[in-house]
This record gives structure tokens, C-alpha cells and sequence, in this order.
């Protein structure tokens, strides 16, 4: 049987049919729309790396003898560890999209992006932004409160001493304290230590030990929500 | 109609170039490709030739549709593979057969020399039986080993093709050497 050729027919084909290359331009945006996710995979990825550092370095490590063990699985910040699975995966299967991205194996692609993440994770973490997204966070999306359970959870156990809300009133040596449940207390501060960098003042968001009942608290030590030093506002 | 003289001596890429600007300089950059991939096809479905060459014309029709996405950055033969590869792997699909190899004398001489098999593939049995053994491979391994043994295409090329990591790719063909050496000695019933 005779061969037919087979370049013909396809270019007969190509001008009956007015087939013509798609544009240019259609890749160009393609080939850059995956850079940019990986790039913002990659900033997402750093960012909750410094928020990660944020939970780490502020938790109130000196709990831990009185929670006990438990106080690590209570306090991690699951959600950004989660979080930053989820863009480390978004951003090796964006790099691997790209066009020549295939040729790098998996555990490379990984190591490179990780590695880069906790550089600039760390670095964004120093300049403060994990704190300051945190305290962003805190005040402008309700629901994050809902993601980080855990962590008022601690702190919601006015039966055991632990106690954190906002200060709504200042009164002297007394300030009222409206916590995650609208309940408001009294709470006495004749001999409290301020720990960190802790302002008193109205719309300060505050961690409490001491004694409580029914609604009055004497404060043994009040310290920030947030770390121990103050956010820049 | 090009004349195929005046385009001996251009590069896939000026071909790629010019076809841009006029589609009769396709012609030449599909016949430089078309024995090649015709039997790339052959080698890795159970195709008749029509079939195959019915398949080529597709892959044709898309490299032209798709020309644009070319990038200098990768070799033109690994992308066009690549488009062969995809279009054969969907046809075998559309067709659910089961994918083969079929290997032609030269093909045989090729896997001798890697396999170190030579003395023992002369005649249309031994051919049967490496058909066999590599039809009874993982269709990651058989597809490495034809594009590698057959097509005679590096590392870069074949993760290229096959869009997998070049790391991957070494291990494939390694493995897929051994597994398929177990095959054959499986199949003739001696150690070669």
C-alpha cells in the first residue's frame, strides 16, 4: 500500500479549514499567570511562616508547667501550619506548571521553596509584619477569632484564673473587661504585675491571671494579647 | 508550494519562524518530522499504519494550531514529541487498546547493542518475544525505554516530552532496564 503523505494532507487541511496559530499572547499570559501564582504561593507561604514565628514566640511558654503537656497541643497555630501546607503545595504545583518547570524533581522543587519561605518567613517576622497581621487580624476579622479557638480557649477559664477580653473602662486601680462571651468583669488591679509591654487603657485587648468569682477578678499579672511588647497602631 | 531544498539548511526554529508568516513553510518542518514520528507512534500503540498516520495528522494540526507556544528554551523535536505522545496516548484511549510496542529490524538492532542481546535477536522469534516482554512492562517504563533505545533521546528530552523531572527519567530507564531484562529471560527461559 502506498504511503500517503502525511505533511500534505495536514497542510491542504490547515488552509481548507483557515486554521490559524493562536496568538502569542494567549501563551505569553499563560506562561506569566503561572509565575504569578507561584510568586503568590511563595508571599502567602513567607507570610504565614512569620505568622507561624508570631504564634510560637509569643505563647505563654510559662503556662506550660501549669496546663502540662497538653498546653503545646492546645496552643500550636494549626491553622497557619495548615495554611502553609496548603500554599507549600499550591506553589510546587504552580512552579512544576511553568514551562520548563517538569524538568525539577519533587523534593528539590520543595526544598528550594521551603527553605525560601522560612528566609523570608523569618525576615518578615523580624520587621514585625506576623504581628502586625495577627493584630489585623484580631481586630478587623471577626472570624479569625473562630480560627484560633485554641488560643482563647486558654484563656477562657476565669474558674481557673485565666481570663482575657477587652478593657472597655478604666477606673482607677478597677478596670472592666468585656471577654469572647460578652460577659463583663471587674477586674482588681491593687497588686497586679504588668508583664510586657501591657497598656491599660481603653480598647486593649489584655490576658489576666488571678482569682476570680461571679464577676470580680483580683489580677495577679495582666500581660498583651499579642506578645509582650506593644503593636504599633 | 516550499521547495524542500531551500529549507535544508534552516533550523526547526527559522522553520517555526516562517511558518508563522506563511503556513506553506510548515510543510517543511512536518515532512523533517513525519517518518520519525510515524514510527514513534507505530512503537508505542498497536495502530495500524493508517491509524498511526491518521494520528500524525492530528499531532501536525495542533503543532501548527499551537505554534506559537513554542519556546525556543525547549528543542522543537521534544515539544513536537511531546504533542505526538499526547495525541497517540488519547488515541489508545479513545480506542482502548492496550499499548504496544512494534519494533521493525532496525528497532531490534538498537535494543541488541543496549541489552547486550545482539547474538540472540536474529529472527522474527526473539523480535516476538521482546514485543512481548516490553508490552508486558508498566507503561511508565515502556515509554522511557522507546523513547531513550528507540528514538535515541537524552534525558532532557525525554522529561521534556514526557513532562516528568530528568531525575525521574534516569530512574525509569534504570529500572526499566531491569525489569525488562527479567521479561525477556522470563520469556526465552535463559539469563542473557
Amino acid at each position: 500500500m502506498e504511503n500517503r503523505n502525511i505533511s500534505q494532507l495536514a497542510l491542504e487541511r490547515i488552509k481548507e479549514e483557515g486554521i490559524k496559530p493562536i496568538s502569542r499572547n494567549i501563551f505569553s499570559i499563560k506562561r506569566v499567570l503561572f509565575w504569578v501564582l507561584v510568586a503568590i504561593s511563595f508571599i502567602i507561604g513567607a507570610l504565614t511562616f512569620s505568622l507561624i514565628l508570631s504564634a510560637l514566640f509569643n505563647n505563654d511558654w510559662d503556662l506550660y508547667n501549669k496546663f502540662g503537656f497538653s498546653f503545646i497541643f492546645r496552643t500550636l497555630p494549626y491553622f497557619w501550619l495548615i495554611s502553609l501546607a496548603v500554599f507549600t503545595i499550591l506553589g510546587e504545583y504552580y512552579y512544576r506548571k511553568t514551562y520548563l518547570g517538569h524538568r525539577r524533581g519533587f523534593i528539590l522543587i520543595m526544598g528550594v521553596y521551603l527553605i525560601s519561605t522560612t528566609v523570608f518567613g523569618s525576615l518578615f517576622y523580624l520587621i514585625g509584619t506576623g504581628r502586625f497581621i495577627e493584630q489585623s487580624l484580631e481586630n478587623e476579622a471577626p472570624i479569625y477569632r473562630h480560627i484560633m479557638l485554641n488560643r482563647y480557649e486558654v484563656w477562657s477559664h476565669p474558674e481557673a484564673g485565666f481570663l482575657s477580653g477587652k478593657i472597655i473602662r478604666v477606673m482607677g486601680e478597677e478596670i472592666e473587661v468585656i471577654d469572647s462571651n460578652g460577659f463583663i468583669w471587674i477586674i482588681n488591679m491593687q497588686d497586679v504585675y504588668l508583664r510586657g509591654r501591657v497598656e491599660i487603657e481603653t480598647g486593649e485587648r489584655i490576658k489576666i491571671i488571678g482569682r476570680c468569682l461571679e464577676t470580680i477578678c483580683i489580677a495577679d499579672e495582666i500581660r498583651p494579647w499579642i506578645g509582650m511588647r506593644k503593636m504599633m497602631r | 508550494m516550499v521547495n524542500m531544498e531551500s529549507c535544508d539548511n534552516k533550523t526547526d526554529e527559522e522553520l517555526v519562524e516562517l511558518s508563522l508568516k506563511d503556513s506553506d513553510h510548515f510543510f517543511c518542518l512536518s515532512k523533517r518530522y513525519e517518518e520519525k514520528l510515524l514510527k514513534y507512534i507505530g512503537r508505542i500503540s498497536k495502530f495500524s499504519r493508517e491509524d498511526a498516520e491518521d494520528v500524525l495528522q492530528e499531532v501536525f494540526i495542533k503543532t501548527y494550531y499551537n505554534l506559537n507556544g513554542f519556546d525556543p528554551e525547549l528543542k522543537f523535536s521534544s515539544w513536537i514529541y511531546r504533542i505526538a505522545h499526547n495525541e497517540a496516548v488519547s488515541a489508545i484511549r479513545k480506542k482502548a487498546v492496550r499499548p504496544t510496542i512494534h519494533l521493525e529490524i532496525g528497532d531490534l538492532e538498537r535494543f541488541g547493542d543496549v541489552f547486550d542481546m545482539a547474538g540472540d535477536i536474529d529472527n522474527s522469534l526473539d523480535r516476538k518475544m521482546i514485543d512481548i516482554a516490553l508490552s508486558h512492562l508498566d507503561e511508565k517504563y515502556r515509554e522511557v525505554l522507546v523513547l531513550r533505545f528507540l528514538d535515541e533521546k537524552d534525558y532532557v528530552e525525554i522529561a521534556d516530552i514526557l513532562k516528568k523531572p530528568t531525575s525521574t527519567i534516569g530512574n525509569l530507564i534504570s529500572r526499566g532496564k531491569k525489569l525488562f531484562k527479567e521479561e525477556y529471560e522470563k520469556l526465552i527461559g535463559v539469563s542473557v
